[in-house]
């Protein structure tokens, strides 16, 4: 009876979990080291590689960390705003995602002291805000500005930074055939610079060096029917048709009912079914059409059609690769083939279809608006194969942000040793508690050069000792040099990035930290049990992510 | 032989089984307020420019990052049915005054626990819920003593944006300065001539990546999808772009009756498509003539349909939030049409430029306007919270100039106001003759312990910054509060509206009010029955579908 008279205050939801204060801080970034601690080996070139396993058995190997966090399906709620700042750095810069996330870590790693010894957390977010601003304005004011008007010299900037880029990735043994090869491919694109007209296909086989850039577009061999062995191979400034027609013999609707007294006039309709086909054919042979791409699936009565009429054609294209064609050859994609006219067909200089390891691959080069560029990828395992075209992606978005903003800095650890250096000596001359943040703030900046040594076997202590000895006799852009074990300028040893990255990686970081130290209480309301969390219910649009707004 | 009369069955066998009867002062009373106690609690550590943020996950796991006391409310599901009144009241204060949710929570939290020793004393709900209504009329009477000035033209950016920036300050303090401007430029430029103000004219488009800095406002809608045809932008060289917008899908239309199309010669069937494509070029062909140059569909856009619209060189977009297409609607002057036929001159909309532009790695179609009736805030931040947290910062930013608009006088903010009329109510009290004297004393303390929070999170000490202040307002000084620097980020007590710090006149009149109300509801129920909960499916949570 007394347990029905004073029963338990129930303020929220039985299942409710909630905790607050200062030690819900700390437990926080200790879940985040946590993170940091499975991501930190991967930086740099001798960084080491992670195999991951996913919920349906799929291995992926991979040293991206945003590819890392993805998969790792992070729950905790404070270490999810890391795998958000990683996937931010990938859709601003597409690179540095490794780096983001170890440096969000260690500035809360090293705020947590100050935080047990009862600093309020306000105070340390005020000291990061404040060392982020002074960062970003050294990182500006020290940044060199390469000249764009000279075509040489901006080459040459985007291999660097490409090489950079690529120096940490699975393929840095042959990073300087890469980075051509990904300055070529984004130089061929047009000012916007999309990314999605550069296509990277894999095919299973053959070394590395194999890849080869096609500038123009290039796709596997589709589903073919019976009658394309008959049809050319090979044709020069063919003119080519893109449509999403199924060409082949089909209901014209799919309600439709056709209702017949007679035998003839059932055998016209018959007919009349092939003639619907024949003329679409027709119209097309008329305008002189030699290369048939379509969206949907070409029959085998069509295949033959064209095989006698010295015409190639190719079905079930992906949409992709249509679009890109069309960029590449001109013309539109037709869902109709009334109003052909020349003007709406494509063109390119030589079509063939080619042999590449197991595959036939149709090839389109030299097209009259080459605005698109396929790289054929080759190597041996899948994951391999998938990783490369990860680092490649990174590369190419490295040289994309390159050529839309020009100024870099060196790489290797020399321009975080240089903020480093920067920050410590701002701090000096900051009297409130200020002081000691920013500098601890300092010390944080000095994990990447400690941790490309710690990968690479180096004596992190020794080589940081130089670089800070180097970095206060004023020379900026002393970093580590992965193939000696020492300093060097980096700037001379052409290890450059674009500052936009380090930039957007600073900004990411600490903005994570600070909504991370401004958490002092979490809490977890009990999943709704009626229906499954996400999958079976009608979510709310968007859920933060998708909703066009 | 006596009468035999029936005992009367106890309350629990009058009711079905499962239902709880709570009654009389500890058990309801006291219990209720124990409960609101805990509830403002939890959120007084938000309050201020530099409260804490709260991680809130809901029951479909999603995650808020925030001190916005209303979403916080919103999403704990409160289950007390006391508590729950308290969370109405503050609901009801964001609908009114679009802010100071936490102030009317936090108000209505303290006024209980004041009111606890009072009724301990020996005071009955009944005495104490007149005499916090006193202290209410006396406190909105000095409240208008406490005005600091008002915003002569709500159109002049120099007068508005203080006002939006403390609003927004309270929210996310180090990025107010950004926002304020932001938002007050967004608001005076659809502030319509002589109008109303309509919050739904300012937009928020979010994308992921870069950050807070960047920002920036855009005259227009932005959609986060990419145009559906070739033609990704219009840039018209002089003139403006005709927009023809269809609530519909772009295709041919499907029967709702079930039908199916019935063919009797083999002529019929050869030219059904022929049939059908000659229609669709004449209508998208029309539309063209009509001028028009983009065209946004409600629904799916038909391939058929694309391969005319680029053939015609009509940008084309689709927009799924009917929502957005009415306020595209508006933005542009069209009428969204409900089936495909070609706009009357009157029925087309029309906008400035129509430009595709890459943000981050996504693409967004932006409808520009020169002088426009919508416009659109694009946010830029690094995590998804943080993002959703700025949303939130934009929208009481909004509501704030909402509230400007319609009363544009302000008293001082920091704390200042709540202490003074704290003083004067102190005062007031010693001067009442009934049992109501105690109330409004306790009215009075309930206002100083809203300052003392401010303080604590503030990172001073409580007690003794408010007897700091009161200290200064003996001596006569006016409008002294707590202002937190944003530079140092070291707060003091100091004259506030001298730095600038002002809160709405509209805003603190409300939150006085409802949190009186609702303290005093919670006061005068002494007896809580509630029945066996019902078995079956959940009933839709409170909150519901956001779609704006």
């Amino acid at each position: 009876m007394t347990q029905q008279i004073q029963p338990r205050i129930i303020l929220l939801k039985e299942g409710t979990d909630s905790s607050q204060g200062l030690p819900q801080i700390i437990s926080n970034i200790n879940a985040c080291q946590a993170i940091a601690e499975a991501v930190r080996t991967t930086l740099g070139p001798r960084g080491m590689d992670k195999l991951i396993i996913d919920d349906r058995k799929k291995a992926t190997i991979s040293n991206d960390g945003a590819t890392i966090l993805k998969l790792l399906n992070v729950v905790h709620p404070a270490a999810r705003i890391l795998v958000d700042i990683a996937k931010s750095q990938d859709a601003q810069v597409g690179d540095g995602t490794t780096s983001v996330v170890i440096l969000a870590c260690e500035f809360l790693r090293q705020m947590k002291p100050f935080l047990e010894e009862g600093v309020h957390p306000r105070v340390v977010i005020h000291a990061l805000r404040r060392g982020t601003q002074l960062a970003l304005d050294r990182l500006d004011e020290i940044a060199v500005k390469i000249a764009k008007d000279d075509p040489a010299q901006v080459r040459s900037l985007l291999e660097k930074c490409a090489t950079t880029a690529l120096n940490s990735k699975l393929v840095a043994h042959q990073k300087e055939f890469f980075s051509k090869l990904v300055v070529d491919a984004v130089m061929l694109l047009d000012e916007l610079l999309p990314l999605d007209m550069i296509g990277i296909k894999k095919v299973a086989g053959g070394a590395l060096e194999d890849t080869r850039l096609v500038s123009g577009v290039a796709f596997k061999k589709t589903f073919s029917y019976a009658g394309f062995e008959m049809q050319p191979k090979k044709y020069a400034n063919p003119k080519i048709a893109l449509l999403n027609i199924e060409l082949e013999l089909r209901a014209e609707r799919e309600n439709a009912e056709v209702r017949v007294k007679s035998v003839e006039e059932y055998q016209k309709v018959v007919d009349t079914e092939w003639n619907i086909l024949y003329d679409k054919l027709v119209t097309l042979h008329k305008a002189g059409v030699k290369i048939v791409l379509s969206k949907l699936p070409i029959g085998d009565v069509a295949t033959q059609w064209c095989a006698d009429r010295d015409m190639f054609c190719a079905g079930r294209v992906p949409e992709e690769d249509l679009r890109r064609t069309q960029k590449a050859c001109g013309g539109r994609i037709h869902t109709t083939v009334v109003g052909l006219t020349d003007a709406t067909l494509g063109t390119c200089e030589l079509f063939e279809e080619v042999q590449i390891g197991a595959d036939r691959y149709n090839l389109f080069t030299g097209c009259p608006r080459a605005r698109t560029c396929t790289i054929v990828l080759r190597g041996g395992a899948e994951q391999f194969m998938e990783e490369t075209e990860r680092s490649l992606h990174d590369a190419i978005m490295i040289v994309r942000r390159a050529r839309k903003n020009d100024s870099v800095v060196a790489g290797g650890g020399a321009i975080d040793m240089e903020l480093s250096y920067h920050l410590r000596q701002h701090s000096r001359n900051v009297t409130s508690k200020q002081q000691l943040l920013i500098g601890a703030m300092a010390k944080a900046f000095e994990l990447i050069p400690r941790q490309l040594c710690d990968n690479a076997g180096f004596d992190a202590t020794f080589v940081l000792n130089k670089l800070r000895n180097r970095h206060a006799n004023g020379d900026l852009w002393a970093g580590v040099d992965i193939q000696r074990e020492d300093v060097a300028d980096n700037f001379t040893a052409c290890v450059w990035e674009p500052a936009l990255v380090k930039a957007n990686a600073i900004v990411a970081a600490s903005e994570a930290a600070c909504s991370m130290l401004s958490v002092d209480e979490t809490v977890k309301n009990p999943a709704s049990s009626s229906t499954l969390p996400n999958e079976n219910k009608p979510v709310k649009p968007g859920r933060g992510m998708g909703r066009p707004c | 032989m006596a009468l035999h009369v029936p005992r009367a069955p106890g309350f629990y066998s009058m009711m079905k089984e499962g239902a709880r009867h709570y009654a009389g002062m500890d058990e309801a009373v006291f219990r209720n307020i124990e409960a609101c106690c805990q509830m403002s609690g939890m959120t007084s550590t938000c309050y201020g420019p530099v409260g804490m943020n709260k991680i809130v996950i809901n029951h479909i796991g999603k995650h808020f990052i925030t001190k916005d006391a209303a979403t916080v409310l919103q999403e704990l599901e409160v289950a007390h049915p006391a508590a729950k009144m308290l969370v109405l009241s503050s609901k009801q204060q964001e609908q009114e005054a679009g802010d100071g949710t936490n102030l009317c929570l936090m108000l209505a939290g303290f006024l209980l626990k004041e009111a606890e020793s009072v009724l301990r004393m020996g005071l009955s709900p009944t005495e104490v819920v007149a005499g916090y209504e006193k202290a209410l009329e006396m406190a909105q009477k000095m409240l208008e003593d406490q005005i600091v000035g008002q915003v002569s033209d709500v159109r002049d950016i120099a007068q508005v944006e203080p006002l939006i920036r403390c609003a927004v300050m309270s929210k996310q303090f180090g990025l107010h300065e950004r926002l304020a401007r932001l938002i007050s430029e967004a608001c005076i430029s659809v502030l319509p001539q002589g109008g109303h103000f309509d919050v739904d004219r300012v937009r928020v488009c979010k994308v992921l990546g870069g950050s807070v800095d960047g920002s920036r406002l855009i005259g227009g809608m932005v959609f986060r999808r990419a145009a559906e045809g070739d033609v990704t932008q219009v840039i018209p060289e002089s003139g403006r772009v005709k927009v023809a917008v269809f609530a519909c899908p772009v295709d041919f239309l499907q029967t709702e009756t079930k039908g199916t199309v019935l063919m009797e010669t083999a002529a019929e069937l050869a030219n059904f498509s022929v049939e059908e494509e000659r229609i669709m070029e004449a209508q998208v062909r029309s539309l063209a003539e009509a001028g028009a140059r983009v065209v946004v569909s409600g629904g799916k856009v038909g391939e058929l349909a694309l391969h005319y619209l680029n053939h015609y060189n009509i940008l084309a977009l689709r927009v799924s939030s009917k929502f957005d297409l009415r306020r595209l609607a508006t933005a542009t002057g069209a009428i969204a049409l409900p089936r495909l036929t070609t706009p009357t001159a009157e029925e087309m909309g029309s906008c400035s430029r129509v430009v595709t532009q890459e943000v981050g790695d996504t693409n967004v179609v932006v409808f520009e306007e020169d002088n426009c009736k919508i416009s659109t805030v694009l946010l830029r931040a690094s995590t998804e919270n943080l993002l959703d947290d700025l949303e939130r910062a934009v929208d009481d930013g909004v509501n704030a100039y909402k509230a400007l608009t319609r009363n544009p006088r302000f008293v001082s903010g920091g704390g200042a106001t709540e202490a003074a009329l704290a003083v004067k109510l102190a005062a007031a009290a010693e001067a009442e003759p009934g049992l109501e004297q105690y109330a409004i004393s306790r009215f009075a303390n309930a206002l100083d312990a809203v300052v003392k929070t401010l303080a604590t999170n503030c990172c001073l000490n409580g007690a003794e910054t408010l007897s700091k202040i009161h200290a200064e307002l003996a001596a006569g000084r006016k409008h002294i509060g707590i202002f937190c620097d944003p530079d140092s980020g070291e707060s003091a007590v100091a004259n506030v509206s001298e730095r600038g710090l002002s809160d709405l006149l509209l805003v603190k009149q409300w939150a006085l009010r409802l949190a009186c109300r609702s303290a005093c509801t919670v006061l005068s129920v002494d007896e809580i029955i509630m029945s066996r909960p019902a078995g079956g499916p959940k009933p839709r949570g409170p909150g519901g579908d956001d779609d704006d």
